[in-house]
């Protein structure tokens, strides 16, 4: 065993608790700190995966921007105040049945699918996920959609400025 | 792409008329006269004159159908937006970003016509539905509207992670994100096909049902459709919601019939068909609104136009194209002409025949087409999605549940009827907004709906020529 399979596993095992931990926790608060570390763990992955840049991008925009919002927002509201959730059985044995169902669904595949176990995974080395290669492909083979997407944020910012402008 | 660029230019010109035009009236009649050259781009496009050669063929490529689709689906806005000009001026304050967003809208609308790879599927749906979100609470005072544009939000932004996480599972079972699936060369999958492709295609096809509000992903459409402002849910019970389907027919297309060896696809779709029926029909003959009537008479009419993404095949798809024309025409009319009544429930619409005649005509012919009644586009429509199914040979039960299901819906459109021509009362119609020029789109739009339904043809001659 290796050290990149060490990790693999550690970096694994630490994200599935801490998102148990999310999901768990009663305190909003200490949910966002564990996504923090869900979002830390899940950076590792991209880096055993060459794919540096993202990593670096996930912990500054997630981890960093994002959470520390989710946190100020949590942070500003009165927890105190907010109304019970209503808790009903048969809602959670309803969900409970539909994520069984897709976590069945998920397992099956993952264990019978005979070609991911051909497949192998270049580690440690590699610059494919350098910024260098993303900026190539993103201004040739994916030209269109990077140009199109401009348009998704244009109407994005558009609908904040209509939802979020004082009304006289 | 003509449309493609036009629609996002026309969308940046909107944004800047909110700042310089003083006229509020004249914002109505720019955007028009943009749907306009956006409709004489796309025609020219389909017949070969394009603004520019840019390479775009492994994302989106321009075939006859989904232009084709285009010039419905930009007709059918234009004929929203002249219907519901006054309306749109009342709904909020911003008039000029209601119809930017509409013009983005159309953005999506032309890119989810010519998909050829997943990611711009995505960008598509996106482009699609964020507009959206932000058109349904448009109008800000209105606590419905916030709680609508709220729930259609959080579940529109759920469905939009599934539908990546199925395309995640797509590209790890393919390694491509190109519609075209290629080859399958790997071996020890099954039949030649990789699970993860399975799974993913399951799971994207989950989150293209919920955008088309199919059964069992139906439950965010009635209290969203009932909420918005009713040019708002015009707009998406129709144009969008025959867009979504027809970007699901897309992906059906390729790679339903590419799996088909290892998945029962028929089997799925058929239970979804007789859900989306069951539920749509069964629930509209309860409701008291006429809005919500229209919004489960939504869910049901999708129902129908599932039967061309189980048949797949060419009678299917001239059926879709003649069903977005004859579904989007009729309940665009009728939501205009329930935006100038105060009432929305059934009693408000009592005596509408005495009031205004021309209002109950136009609708009473509407609500024919919708149920199927011949001699109006919907029978057609109807036709066309049934003898698809016939045309597989298989499953023909399908059709006879299909003849049921529209059976039932007459009750509920001609109770409207009913309420307009044989009941009396005093409709509270706001009087001074029935236009001289509104009721001649709506006779216009009427006309159409029983031409295209004696002449099936004019519509799809054009198609092939």
């Amino acid at each position: 065993m290796d050290i990149t399979t060490i990790v693999f596993w550690f970096l694994s095992a630490l994200a599935l608790f801490s998102a148990i931990m999310v999901i768990t926790r009663k305190n909003p608060i200490f949910s966002v700190l564990w996504l923090i570390i869900v979002f830390f763990a899940i950076s590792g992955h991209y880096l055993l995966l060459n794919a540096q840049f993202l990593a670096v991008v996930n912990i500054i925009v997630y981890a960093g921007a994002i959470m520390v919002l989710f946190l100020f927002v949590l942070m500003m509201m009165n927890l105190e105040n907010l109304p019970v959730v209503n808790k009903n059985i048969w809602m959670k044995f309803l969900g409970v049945i539909s994520g069984g169902l897709l976590l069945c669904i998920l397992v099956s595949t993952s264990k019978s699918a005979a070609d991911m176990n051909l497949k192998t995974i270049i580690m440690k080395e590699g610059n494919i996920g350098l910024i260098e290669n993303l900026g190539k492909v993103l201004f040739t083979k994916y030209a269109l959609p990077f140009e199109i997407s401009s348009i998704l944020f244009l109407s994005a910012m558009v609908g904040a400025v209509v939802i979020g402008k004082k009304e006289s | 792409m003509n449309a493609l660029i036009l629609s996002a230019v026309w969308g940046i010109i909107l944004m800047f008329c909110s700042i310089l035009v003083k006229n509020k009236k004249a914002i109505g009649y720019i955007a028009a006269f943009g749907l306009l050259t956006i409709l004489i781009g796309n025609i020219a496009e389909t017949y070969g004159t394009q603004i520019t050669h840019y390479n775009i063929y492994p994302m989106l490529l321009l075939d006859r159908f989904g232009l084709f689709f285009n010039t419905i689906a930009i007709l059918s806005v234009f004929i929203f937006v002249l219907l519901s000009l006054i309306e749109i001026r009342k709904t909020g304050k911003y008039e000029p970003e209601f119809y930017t967003l509409i013009f983005f809208v159309i953005c999506g609308i032309t890119i989810l016509t010519s998909y050829q790879n997943l990611l711009m599927l995505f960008l598509g749906i996106e482009i699609l539905s964020i507009p959206l979100y932000i058109l349904t609470g448009s109008d800000k005072k209105n606590l419905k509207s916030n709680e609508a544009s709220l729930k259609y939000f959080l579940m529109g932004a759920f469905s939009t992670g599934i539908m990546l996480l199925g395309i995640a599972l797509i590209y790890g079972g393919t390694g491509t994100f190109n519609l075209q699936p290629g080859t399958h060369s790997v071996v020890g999958t099954y039949h030649g096909i990789s699970f993860l492709e399975i799974t993913g295609l399951i799971i994207l096809m989950c989150a293209m049902a919920f955008k088309a509000s199919v059964a069992p992903f139906h439950f965010w459409a009635p209290d969203v459709y009932d909420g918005a402002p009713t040019p708002v849910t015009s707009f998406m019970a129709t144009i969008v919601k025959v867009t979504a389907f027809l970007a699901f027919f897309k992906l059906c297309e390729v790679r339903v019939t590419d799996t088909l060896t290892a998945v029962n696809w028929k089997m799925i779709f058929a239970v979804m068909i007789v859900a989306t029926l069951f539920i749509g029909n069964i629930t509209a003959i309860f409701q008291q609104s006429v809005k919500r009537m229209l919004a489960y008479s939504s869910i049901a009419q999708a129902g129908f136009m599932m039967y061309a993404i189980f048949s797949l095949n060419d009678v299917a798809k001239e059926g879709l194209l003649y069903y977005a024309m004859a579904y989007s025409l009729a309940t665009i009319g009728l939501f205009a002409t329930m935006s100038k009544i105060k009432d929305y429930s059934f009693e408000g619409y009592n005596g509408l025949a005495k009031k205004q005649p021309t209002l109950a005509a136009t609708n009473a012919i509407f609500l024919l087409s919708l149920s199927g009644i011949p001699l109006t586009a919907g029978f057609f429509a109807k036709y066309y999605m049934l003898a698809s199914v016939i045309k597989t040979g298989s499953y023909t039960w399908l059709v006879i549940v299909g003849v049921c299901f529209a059976t039932i819906s007459i009750y509920y459109y001609f109770r409207l009827i009913q309420a307009m021509y044989f009941k009396t009362g005093n409709p509270d119609t706001i009087d001074h907004e029935i236009t001289p020029f509104f009721k001649n789109m709506l006779i216009v739009v009427a006309v159409f709906i029983v031409l295209l339904g004696a002449f099936p043809q004019l519509l799809l001659n054009w198609f092939y020529f």
